[in-house]
């Protein structure tokens, strides 16, 4: 396998003396969805906003493609990762149409972007997301599915290599739920590297391929669903009595509430 | 967009030939193709020429010049804050600028005015600079906070123009409401040097004040350095609201209707904004400096009292419909 996409190593974060994220380590090669895990405050919110460049960490580097992140200039973080749910403002009058060519910013100055690439981009990610109707409404009067949609075409259309999401399902029906998850499979099929934060643990054992189990700023385990995804453990670090069985139709386990 | 074309051009001539002497129209055509270096309606009086090129010239241009650069700051402004209730002179960026304005001209007249006015309007961006991060987050207090800054600042403007030598430095009622009857061909040329460059840097700035809208964070993510392009807004709007102030005093209010009425006609991007606000800027001045000769000739009132009587129910109307008031 080629060196993976994003290498963090030995990360960690602390304000004022807490600890948030204490010294984890973290690959994500092309083609795999890896999944985060962790109860609140377990630091995976933390973990994405340091791999994202929004935070320094105040120890250990994240390496994407190559770049130091705390030494690349936003303009070239834009160009190798995107990321995914981070709240908008709600009142943001642009067209959904407006929003996804916002894509496209980071490839203004690359030599071999054309208007023609920018159109087709924006175009094929709009049809991808079936958001091509809402192409010039205003982005404030869509529901929160529709929104959340024209953001995912929005993450198309600036095609980086490499993809962070944080809980992209949150607050999302199902419908619309399953519609970004397996959009951001094909986009681990298709060979980018993706790295998102579940919420849903039934979510991230439909979808991941590796999973990172936090918790308390630290990295408890780490491996397959069916390695991470084991009932002790998970009820140990969730403090909730959970069990894990064997998806009835899905080859994959599946975790339920209760003794 | 033609409309308002018409209306500005409309306004322009009427400005050039009303007044305390009524120049006909012919006559105003006369001296300005004269000064072209046409002579085909024939030679003007000398007294049009002096009234018309050398009086209403330059205080039609430098109206335009004022109109464009505070329309223009004031979508840069709302697109910075995310606040579409966001005014230069309204979050007192205009006094600011009046100190130094007033104390420049004390020291050098008008060169020195503008020179005055526009280090202390960068200057007091700064100080909205500290606030924007700490209050982003809710709106309305950033212009609250402003208003209590203006407020301030107004005050001593009044302290600094009493202190002054009054053959030298205009009256307090000059800087806080603003006038262009002292306008003169020098005073345009500065000032539309100052406000033509910011102009060209705003538009040049225009895909990043749309990415901003969206939030900084989201901005950022799509590679904007959201730090720099905001320290470089604030320059850019401190600098060619301080050329305005230096000139024409504070009108206030231009930087909130102008984008307020633009918006509805030519939707949220940027570019069609800040062009559509220079021109609606530049008309807006034009026509309240109008009605500022004409109303109650011969005496003038301060324009920025006309803009201020349409400005502030419009901003209170704007404060009502806003749900987190």
């Amino acid at each position: 396998m080629s060196d993976p996409l994003v290498s963090a190593t030995g990360i960690g974060y602390s304000v004022d003396g807490a600890v948030l994220l204490g010294g984890i380590d973290i690959t994500v090669a092309r083609g795999e969805l890896v999944g985060v895990l962790g109860p609140n405050g377990a630091g995976k919110s933390t973990l994405i906003r340091v791999l994202a460049g929004d935070l320094l960490p105040t120890t250990g580097t994240v390496v994407i493609s190559g770049l130091e992140v705390a030494r690349a200039t936003p303009g070239e973080l834009a160009l190798l990762r995107s990321v995914y749910g981070y709240p908008t403002p709600v009142d943001v009058p642009f067209t959904g149409r407006a929003i996804v060519e916002m894509g496209r910013y980071p490839h203004r100055l690359r030599e071999d972007n054309t208007a023609e690439i920018d159109r087709t981009m924006v175009s094929d990610a709009m049809d991808r997301t079936a958001t091509t109707r809402f192409a010039n409404r205003a982005f404030a009067t869509l529901s929160s599915g529709e929104r959340a949609r024209i953001l995912l075409a929005r993450m198309l259309a600036q095609d980086a290599e490499i993809i962070l999401m944080d809980e992209p399902t949150a607050n999302l029906d199902v419908g619309h739920g399953e519609h970004i998850l397996s959009e951001a499979r094909r986009l681990a099929d298709d060979g980018r590297a993706v790295l998102s934060v579940f919420h849903d643990l039934n979510e991230a054992a439909r979808y991941a391929d590796r999973m990172l189990l936090l918790d308390r700023g630290g990295l408890r385990i780490e491996g397959r669903p069916r390695e991470v995804l084991s009932g002790d453990t998970l009820s140990e670090v969730y403090g909730q009595a959970l069990r894990v069985v064997d998806h009835p139709f899905l080859d994959c386990p599946l975790v339920l509430v209760g003794g | 967009m033609p409309l308002l074309g018409v209306v500005v051009l409309s306004a322009a001539i009427a400005s050039l030939s009303l007044g305390a002497v009524d120049v006909p129209l012919r006559e105003v055509g006369a001296v300005v193709t004269g000064r072209l270096g046409l002579s085909w309606l024939g030679e003007p009086a000398d007294q049009a020429v002096a009234v018309v090129w050398n009086i209403r010239m330059p205080r039609l241009l430098l109206g335009v010049t004022v109109g464009a650069g505070l329309a223009a700051c004031g979508v840069a402004l709302q697109g910075l804050l995310r606040n579409d209730l966001a005014d230069p002179h309204l979050l007192g960026i205009g006094p600011g600028a009046a100190i130094g304005a007033a104390i420049g001209a004390g020291a050098g007249g008008i060169p020195g005015a503008i020179a005055g006015g526009v280090a202390a309007g960068v200057l007091t961006s700064f100080i909205l600079r500290r606030f924007r991060r700490r209050l982003s987050i809710d709106p309305t207090r950033i212009i609250l906070s402003g208003v209590a800054l203006g407020a301030a600042l107004s005050a001593w403007v009044g302290f600094i123009v009493t202190a002054s030598d009054r053959s030298v430095v205009p009256p307090m009622e000059f800087w806080l409401l603003g006038s262009l009857s002292g306008a003169t061909w020098r005073a345009f040329g500065t000032t539309a040097v100052m406000v033509g460059a910011g102009l060209l840097a705003l538009l040049m700035m225009r895909r990043l004040l749309d990415l901003l809208v969206t939030g900084d964070q989201q901005a950022r993510h799509l590679g904007v350095d959201v730090e720099l392009v905001s320290t470089v807004l604030l320059i850019v709007v401190g600098a060619v609201v301080g050329a305005t102030v230096g000139a024409v005093g504070v009108v206030a209010f231009v930087g909130l209707l102008v984008p307020f009425l633009i918006r509805r006609l030519v939707g949220p991007r940027h570019g069609h904004l800040l062009a559509g606000a220079a021109l609606a800027g530049a008309g807006l001045v034009l026509v309240s400096d109008l009605v500022a000769r004409l109303s109650l000739e011969p005496v003038e009132i301060p324009v920025g009292l006309v803009t201020s009587a349409v400005g502030g129910p419009v901003f209170l109307w704007l404060l009502a419909r806003r749900r987190d008031v």
